[in-house]
């Protein structure tokens, strides 16, 4: 279970300070699902990265499994916008890397990721040989190697073509189901919320702030994309976003 | 045609300006100025094993002192880049050293390392020691947050991160600023190996004692460029091995058709949006 509360954070120094978040708090079970929709620049990362323990909050409470976060968690992955790949390491080296980084997990562990993701042939490659979709799924190899039971994602599909957009998605959806960790991914893709979204929490522009609460029950499978449900879950977020 | 072709040919018409330059001169002032190139060329056959000996002395000197600039100047220039408080503290203090010219503390470097061949050394690596500590800086300056971001979210410690990102993203500009810093060290080590440094031994020293019979001297002078081009060809091979990311290409995409070739743009452009997206 992730708890957030009264979660305010400012950029910048004195004088000059940004205020990103003011006020977020939500709570999220163990092994579901939240979306974090809001406009370009809202402060949406900046909840994702406190989550994470890359960023301090200025105020408010933020505990994982019951434990205060102060600092990178061991047991949550975050994916990054770009998929975060360092271009001077080859995919191999790349979905490693946490592993690496900590000296505690058996590497065998990133080989059947890449395995598993299909992409055990081009682990002696470099991202720049690789096409969007590919790094895209280099990152998630990464964050899975360390078999997270949080699944911390910042827009990780911004700027992929429509396809390969649903392709991972739907990737996303079948490890979610299949390795039951809990995820929280932010977006500002509409359809990617309600598709990937048990819950979505709307947030205003800067700061952000909680706009709505939309509960998404029906989705979790794959063909949900084509039912009514869904179409009305998307105008609805839409209206929302809007107002 | 092959890269090695267009290196012949490269050398071949440096060979011939030159060639030409010393006509003309020697046309307008009615004597010769500057020795031809094939004069040199003999020159150079003649004394072989003496520019040999030489080769070896200048290469040790100008090799050592690069090695040393490089090993001290970019653990310290990638710190200062990075550590902000760091680089507000000592920034101001290498702009203010870096102008100085190294020359003027000759004086110094002799009482410190005598007259030997360390003050050569000390000499040379201390002017490059500048220019590749302001490009490390500068490369470390620049490493992109997503880059940062990725590996703290790793639990990356601060030797990690420098391991993992900071020096690699930086190489490239490193190599670069290495490269630059040859044409100085050149400069340095003649001065190094001529009065007031004189010494029987190094490129420098040859060109100076043969500085009246200027056909010797060229050959002297062919065998420093042939120094240059061997260090610019280890750092070339160097950069290919350390900096390989730097070399490949999407292998699914056609490269960017050359401009010379319609029907290959057009066949290109076909393929491209034929081929099926395969991968998701």
């Amino acid at each position: 279970m992730i708890e957030v509360e009264g979660l305010k954070i400012s950029y910048g120094a004195a004088g000059r300070l940004i205020e990103a978040v003011n006020e977020v708090g939500f709570s999220i079970d163990s092994g579901d699902s939240l979306a974090l929709i809001g406009p370009s620049g809202c402060g949406k990362t900046s909840i994702l990265f406190a989550i994470a323990g890359l960023v301090k909050p200025d105020a408010g409470n933020l505990s994982i499994a019951g434990e205060r976060v102060d600092g990178i968690r061991r047991d949550a992955a975050l994916i990054l916008q770009n998929a975060g790949l360092l271009p001077w390491k080859t995919v191999w080296e790349n979905a490693n890397m946490s592993l690496r980084l900590s000296h505690r997990y058996p590497a065998e562990n990133a080989a059947a990721v890449l395995e598993e993701l299909g992409l055990a042939e081009f682990r002696d490659r470099f991202p720049a040989e690789l096409s969007e979709g590919m790094k895209r799924r280099v990152g998630i190899a990464r964050a899975l190697s360390i078999s997270p039971s949080v699944m911390l994602m910042d827009e990780p599909l911004a700027s992929l073509d429509a396809i390969t957009q649903e392709r991972i998605q739907n990737l996303f959806l079948e490890l979610w189901k299949q390795r039951g960790f809990t995820m929280v991914f932010v977006t500002h893709d509409i359809e990617e919320a309600v598709f990937l979204g048990q819950r979505i929490i709307v947030l205003s522009k800067r700061p952000a702030q909680i706009k709505a609460v939309v509960e998404n029950p029906q989705m979790g499978e794959l063909d949900y994309r084509e039912s009514k449900e869904f179409h009305r879950l998307v105008i609805e977020l839409r209206a929302v976003m809007q107002r | 045609m092959k890269r090695s072709l267009y290196t012949i040919a490269s050398i071949a018409i440096l060979f011939l300006a030159w060639w030409g330059a010393s006509l003309t001169l020697e046309f307008a002032r009615g004597r010769p100025i500057i020795p031809d190139p094939w004069q040199a060329l003999v020159e150079v056959g003649r004394h072989g094993e003496e520019l040999g000996r030489h080769f070896i002395a200048s290469a040790a000197r100008l090799g050592i002192s690069l090695v040393i600039a490089t090993l001290v100047a970019v653990p310290f220039g990638l710190m200062v880049g990075h550590e902000r408080r760091l680089d507000r503290l000592i920034t101001p203090m290498i702009y203010i050293t870096y102008p100085i010219p190294q020359v003027v503390l000759l004086p110094i470097l002799f009482i410190i390392f005598g007259l030997g061949d360390s003050v050569r050394v000390a000499l040379i690596s201390l002017a490059l020691f500048f220019q590749i500590l302001i490009s490390a800086r500068g490369a470390a300056k620049g490493i992109s947050e997503e880059h940062l971001a990725s590996v703290l979210s790793a639990g990356a410690n601060r030797f990690q991160i420098y391991r993992h990102v900071i020096l690699p993203a930086s190489l490239p500009a490193i190599l670069t600023s290495m490269r630059v810093s040859i044409g100085l060290g050149m400069a340095l080590l003649y001065l190094s190996e001529t009065a007031p440094m004189r010494t029987t031994t190094g490129l420098g020293s040859f060109i100076a004692k043969h500085f009246f019979s200027l056909d010797i001297a060229f050959a002297g002078v062919i065998t420093m460029a042939f120094l240059g081009l061997v260090l610019y060809i280890l750092l070339d091979i160097v950069e290919r091995i350390v900096c390989r990311w730097q070399y490949v290409q999407r292998r699914d995409r056609p490269r960017w058709p050359s401009r010379l070739y319609p029907n290959k743009i057009r066949e290109q452009f076909l393929r491209k949006i034929h081929r099926t997206d395969r991968e998701g």
